[in-house]
């Protein structure tokens, strides 16, 4: 299973909530209106805005697809090398 | 299968992209009115207060439509469509055939009826290249004034702000948002207003703006307001000529129904501009937000595909004024609703508007109230009672 790390520019983040509808599995709002990243809905070691992930490719995808759905493109996506796959360079 | 798309924003590039993953070989045009590739109007305000360089609004780089084998024609409108011989004429006087046709125009912005340099309108990237080169001249003499009340002023006070640029607000209503919201939602937004030492002037119907080439004030029904530099925000107005024309049927958007299918066959419609049946809430509705033009830029290129599905979606939109939240989540119009109800209040910092019809919840406006985000986005999708709702001090 791919591991990425999901990170959340906090300052970039308005709280539109697409990544939130698309992946609610991975996203949460916290009460600053700004998205957590959560482990399939689950917050081990407490809330934050960047987590490391073990996903499946299918729930790989969807989370880059709600990163694109983010307006702001406030959603970042890493892989375990530390390479951006999300948004591309 | 020739698929084309009027519109090269959100919604129409998102439907382009998803049609050529379910088609690999189909014809695929966008006309866009704009030159630039897709590019984020959310990510304009980030822009302007230097959080993000200008590169990082685009969405896609302009070599991703070859990429893509998508024909982009850019700078180009639809001057009629003609749905018998199923062609688009356009603004160069060619003609365009179509097998299926997308009409994601989004909306025009409403402007007002005289202008001088120092008025800006935001809603382009090029908007937004105006308005950056109008706060660079800014000097420590400068006056700014907002006139609207809605959410590009919420965008242009932010910005004022950003820049410590005085500036007073001027609105036709008695607050903001007067057609959604009740008046302990409007005062909360206006104590926050003020609380920050901003004039504001509600009743203000606009009369003309001062000033031979440079602006010099503006004038309402409140009195003449000094300023260089105006930011209007008064809503959307869109033309619908050629789309009456060619006997597609119009409301306040283009009506389709669950599908995004309009009246006609082989037209379709998402996005800003689409008044489309919305099934949670049980009416046709026009919502002009990211997060719904986008989800309907997928889901309509599905229909178009042959797989017609509902789509169903409790979309949302944030903004925030000088650090308030201000959350619509659903069906938010005063007019269509037979119940609405306000919990909180100004002096608790916290409001929540609930509308109802028939006992059904449809929609909530959250004022400095972010937690009950998901309750209510919960209980509007799978069609609660407003009874159910429950408020919690905190």
């Amino acid at each position: 299973m791919p591991r990425i790390r999901v990170k959340v520019d906090e300052d970039l983040c308005i709280g539109a909530a697409s990544c939130v509808t698309i992946a609610p599995e991975t996203f949460q709002l916290n009460a600053e209106n700004k998205a957590l990243v959560i482990d399939h809905g689950n917050q081990p070691d407490g809330p934050t805005y960047e987590r490391w992930l073990e996903v499946t490719e299918e729930e790989k995808e969807n989370i880059v697809l709600a990163a694109q759905s983010c307006p702001t493109l406030a959603v970042f996506i890493f892989d375990e090398a530390g390479v951006q796959l999300f948004p591309e360079m | 299968m020739h698929y084309v798309i009027i519109g090269g924003g959100i919604a129409g590039t998102t439907a382009a992209e998803e049609l050529r993953k379910l088609n690999p070989v189909s014809e695929i045009t966008i006309v866009s009115q704009e030159i630039h590739p897709v590019y984020s109007r959310v990510l304009l305000p980030h822009f302007l207060k230097g959080k993000v360089p200008r590169e990082r609004v685009f969405l896609k780089k302009v070599s991703w439509y070859d990429e893509q084998k998508i024909e982009w024609l850019t700078g180009i409108s639809v001057v009629q469509l003609d749905t018998k011989n199923k062609f688009v004429g356009l603004s160069d006087g060619r003609e365009l055939p179509y097998d299926k046709l997308l009409i994601t125009t989004g909306g025009e912005l409403r402007t007002l009826f005289s202008d001088a340099r120092g008025v800006s309108y935001f809603r382009t990237l090029d908007d937004a290249d105006h308005l950056q080169q109008l706060l660079s001249e800014r000097t420590e003499k400068s006056l700014a004034v907002v006139y609207g009340g809605g959410f590009i002023a919420c965008e242009y006070i932010n910005i004022f702000a950003h820049y410590q640029i005085p500036f007073s607000v001027a609105f036709r209503g008695p607050y903001f948002w007067p057609r959604l919201l009740e008046t302990e939602a409007g005062e909360l937004i206006q104590k926050q207003l003020l609380s920050h030492g901003i004039a504001l002037h509600p009743h203000s119907v606009f009369s003309e703006v001062v000033g031979e080439k440079e602006l010099r004030a503006v004038k309402t029904s409140s009195g003449e307001h000094p300023c260089s530099l105006l930011g209007v925000g008064i809503g959307i107005e869109t033309d619908f000529s050629w789309i009456q024309e060619a006997g597609i049927e119009t409301g306040s958007g283009i009506k389709c129904d669950e599908f995004l299918k309009t009246n006609v066959a082989d037209v379709y419609t998402a996005g800003d501009v689409a008044e489309f049946f919305d099934v949670i809430v049980g009416r046709q509705i026009h919502i002009g937000n990211w997060m719904n033009a986008m989800m309907q830029g997928r889901h309509v290129a599905r229909t178009m595909f042959g797989q017609e599905k509902t789509f169903e979606l409790v979309s949302s939109y944030a903004t925030n004024v000088l650090g308030l939240e201000i959350i619509f989540v659903g069906d938010v119009s005063k007019e269509h609703a037979d119940e609405v109800k306000v919990f909180g209040s100004v002096q608790s910092g916290g409001v929540v508007q609930l509308f109802a019809r028939a006992g059904q919840l449809v929609g909530a406006v959250l004022i400095g109230r972010n937690q009950d985000r998901a309750q209510v986005t919960k209980l509007i999708q799978s069609r609660s009672q407003i009874s159910v709702y429950d408020f919690h001090h905190f």
